[in-house]
């Protein structure tokens, strides 16, 4: 594909994420920030979300396993990924974070495990578009053309 | 140092002012378990162009902030985190190193809003956080600094408020005690290098002093001045008396007048702290006072040093009685052995020293005046830090005690008690060599009328109160500040040919003077080491800046820390480095006592050891070899630098 492709698709690819609600606007944010001292901050900050992300979930689904279920401990792990994926833009993550919060505080087994299941089908979700994007990019730069900025 | 007058007035609105590139270079903590978040607040503050670093455990910021006092002028914590609550760790910041703290949040909720509020929270920020939120977290920090001098009464003298206001221009001003020396900032050097300047001038309370183009009091006009006081005695130096005595053409009664007050409000403000005009006992009474005063008015309020210095009501007798203290009419006094003076400085700096830097500057007297411009560069972190270790190693108390004038920093705090036991110890050297000049008056290098003879052996090094200094760090510190006060002291010419023994705290202001930069930046990446070269550059502005005994010495009287910092000595190197060479001439006295201050008072918190508890600061002990070379080599070259120092600066430096 010729550069001038890719961009297209690119900055379409990037639009559509924020418009279906996958990113919001903490992610241009982020986008901003990356400069010349600060070049791959983007994929920096979001290769630490997905390592921060699946730790938490990993962590989730072992205190919900558990026969006496820690709901602080659950509150606080959701608390968290709330906290993360609100920063990185990650919109429809954090959204489940909100409901999940709320089932812990009744205490409900049950409808944590669901709320846990969104939030994986979520985070796998924008995961997989954020690296869709990432690998537009790098093919952009290896085309030799320069990545759009979308705002 | 010529200060004018009409920069007081100037400095203050600046005090509340941002310098140039201020809040460039403001030093922010960042705490948060969620790495993400950290990441993402880390670059939004440098595009701030905020020196930032970032924790990911509250406890571990918590030993970053104690044992580097005065490294930070403002921390960001998340609310929840695993191994400590938010809150409590809001409350210790603020209890001990009381700086403003900002809450982060993904929770909004009101009521966590406002425990924020209740314990002491300056804002509250809600995640995700924008970075226009973040670039007027500075405001948080001049806001504080502001309320805290406004707080006490700084009546009277216009320094004391400026300085306090200066030291509390955040970054610029973290180091009120320093003199000259810009906090952290960069630009704040130069900005407080003005204001320091600017200070002394104000010191005199004399209008008319302060409009008229300035009198640089050289070493040898002062020694005048001195023994013309003397001669007259205290009860009679009226200006206009010493002003025939010392019939020095062009010198103006006011001029005297002027410089007898700086002097006298000096000793006053000594005296009302020790409460004892004279002492008699091996130290200078003046100097002695105030570190005894201390121990035994540790709890002397924050600001009262201020007030008394402020208040420019001294009865003339008390002026001329400080003053002829000051002048070492009683040679025993000038003479303290370095045991006592150590001992001293111990029991000073055990109490929680309520001397508020600022005051001691105002003086602009022997007080260490630390270089003024401690830029915000990690040098000046590191200066910092070895500032704060020198406390410590004095055992100062809270940094909070030593209130260096409105600067929350606690490391202004330390300084003051450093200083005064610097000033003290200058002071001693200083009349010593008054009275060896006047018996050989024009006999021996004209260098040793100045400086403020800091006798390395009067210096309270951390060689010779090993005890004392709770710098955990390995003899081999130690010795770099050794190294260092020797460059120091051979600045001070003075010292040259004693240069060798001088220890510890002159040559770790000397270090600290690093030009390179603000002796207070803790980088982020732990890059203390920048300005561990001392040069020879670097030791001539030491050599002004370090001369933290207004004794007119060099110009730059690296602010005298004790050097009893072990691994703080690279720090200080650094930033005496940054305490910035040219600014440092120009503030003299001032400049040095910043240092100190900069380096508040390490309450017994974590030994000089932990610092390298902080991952971030690993880097700064790696310095710690560097400076002690160059300070060897700049000590040959003290001398030679010190030469070059005008006479005024040394003189203004002691009549600051």
């Amino acid at each position: 594909m010729e550069v001038g492709q890719l961009q297209r698709s690119f900055v379409e690819y990037m639009a559509s994420l924020f418009r279906e609600g996958f990113l919001d606007a903490q992610f241009s944010q982020l986008q901003q920030l990356q400069d010349d001292s600060n070049p791959d901050f983007v994929v920096e900050v979001v290769s630490l979300f997905f390592e921060d992300s699946e730790r938490l979930l990993n962590d989730l689904t072992m205190a919900l396993d558990q026969p006496n279920v820690d709901f602080k401990q659950v509150d606080a792990h959701v608390h968290q990924l709330k906290g993360s994926s609100s920063s990185v833009g990650a919109q429809r993550v954090k959204n489940c974070c909100v409901p999940f919060r709320n089932c812990c505080e009744e205490q409900n087994t049950e409808t944590c495990l669901r709320c846990l299941q969104q939030i994986k089908q979520e985070y796998l979700l924008v995961k997989n578009k954020l690296q869709t994007l990432f690998e537009l990019e790098q093919q952009i730069v290896a085309a030799g053309g320069a990545i759009p900025m979308v705002q | 140092m010529v200060s004018m007058s009409g920069d007081v007035a100037t400095c203050k609105s600046e005090a509340t002012v941002v310098t140039d590139h201020f809040p460039v270079g403001l030093r922010v903590l960042v705490v948060d378990d969620d790495v993400v978040c950290l990441r993402i607040i880390e670059q939004m503050l440098r595009r701030c162009k905020y020196s930032v670093t970032t924790c990911t455990q509250a406890m571990v910021a918590l030993s970053l902030l104690r044992e580097k006092r005065g490294t930070f002028d403002i921390v960001l914590s998340d609310v929840h985190m695993p191994d400590m609550d938010g809150f409590k760790l809001l409350e210790l910041v603020g209890l001990e190193m009381d700086l403003p703290v900002i809450m982060m949040s993904g929770d909004g909720r009101t009521n966590l809003v406002m425990r924020g509020v209740q314990h002491g929270a300056c804002d509250y920020l809600i995640k995700p956080i924008r970075d226009e939120e973040l670039k007027n977290i500075w405001q948080h920090v001049v806001r504080k600094r502001y309320n805290s001098s406004k707080e006490p009464e700084c009546s009277g003298s216009l320094d004391d408020n400026d300085r306090y206001k200066r030291g509390s221009d955040d970054a610029e001003c973290a180091s009120s005690v320093i003199e000259g020396a810009d906090g952290v900032l960069k630009p704040q050097k130069k900005k407080r290098e003005t204001k320091e300047e600017e200070d002394t001038e104000m010191e005199n309370d004399d209008p008319s002093t302060t409009k008229k183009p300035r009198v640089v009091w050289s070493v040898e006009l002062h020694q005048q001045f001195v023994s013309a006081v003397n001669q007259l005695g205290i009860d009679k130096a009226v200006p206009k008396r010493i002003l025939e005595l010392m019939n020095v053409p062009g010198l103006t009664r006011e001029n005297v007048a002027s410089h007898l007050q700086e002097n006298q409000k000096f000793r006053l403000y000594l005296k009302r702290l020790s409460g004892v005009v004279q002492q008699q006992g091996g130290l200078p009474s003046t100097f002695c006072g105030p570190i005894e005063q201390n121990s035994e008015h540790g709890s002397l309020g924050r600001f009262d040093i201020q007030a008394l210095a402020a208040s420019g009501q001294i009865p003339p007798e008390t002026l001329t009685a400080l003053h002829a203290e000051l002048l070492g009419r009683s040679t025993s006094n000038l003479v303290l052995p370095a045991v006592e003076i150590q001992n001293l400085l111990q029991a000073s700096l055990q109490q929680a020293k309520c001397i508020p830097v600022d005051q001691v500057m105002a003086y602009g007297q022997p007080l260490l005046k630390c270089p003024p411009s401690i830029s915000n560069s990690k040098h000046l972190s590191q200066a910092i830090l070895s500032a704060e270790d020198v406390h410590s190693g004095f055992g100062s108390q809270r940094a909070k005690n030593i209130c260096l004038g409105p600067s929350s920093n606690p490391i202004e705090l330390a300084a003051p008690n450093s200083n005064m036991l610097m000033a003290m110890m200058q002071q001693q050297q200083w009349q010593k060599q008054q009275q060896m000049e006047l018996q050989h008056r024009q006999s021996g290098p004209p260098v040793v009328n100045h400086s403020i003879n800091v006798q390395p052996s009067c210096l309270v090094l951390p060689s010779q109160l090993p005890g004392n200094f709770q710098v955990g760090d390995s003899p081999a510190s130690i010795s770099h500040a050794s190294s260092l006060s020797k460059s120091s002291v051979i600045d001070y010419g003075v010292l040259s040919p004693q240069s060798n023994n001088s220890s510890g705290v002159v040559q770790v202001l000397d270090r600290e003077l690093k030009p390179e930069c603000g002796l207070n930046r803790l980088p982020s990446g732990g890059s203390l080491s920048r300005s561990c070269s001392i040069n020879a550059d670097n030791s001539v502005g030491l050599q002004l800046h370090n001369s933290s005994s207004a004794f007119g010495s060099s110009k730059q009287l690296p602010a005298l820390i004790p050097n009893h910092l072990g691994s703080p000595v690279p720090y200080y190197i650094n930033s005496s480095q940054v305490l910035d060479q040219g600014h440092m001439r120009n503030s003299g006295v001032g400049k040095c006592a910043s240092i100190p201050s900069r380096f508040a008072v390490d309450e017994s918190d974590s030994p000089m050891c932990n610092f390298n508890t902080a991952k971030i600061y690993l880097e700064e002990t790696k310095v710690k070899q560097e400076p002690n070379m160059n300070v060897m080599e700049n000590a040959k070259v003290g001398p030679a630098i010190f030469q070059t120092f005008q006479p005024g600066d040394l003189m203004s430096v002691f009549g600051d």
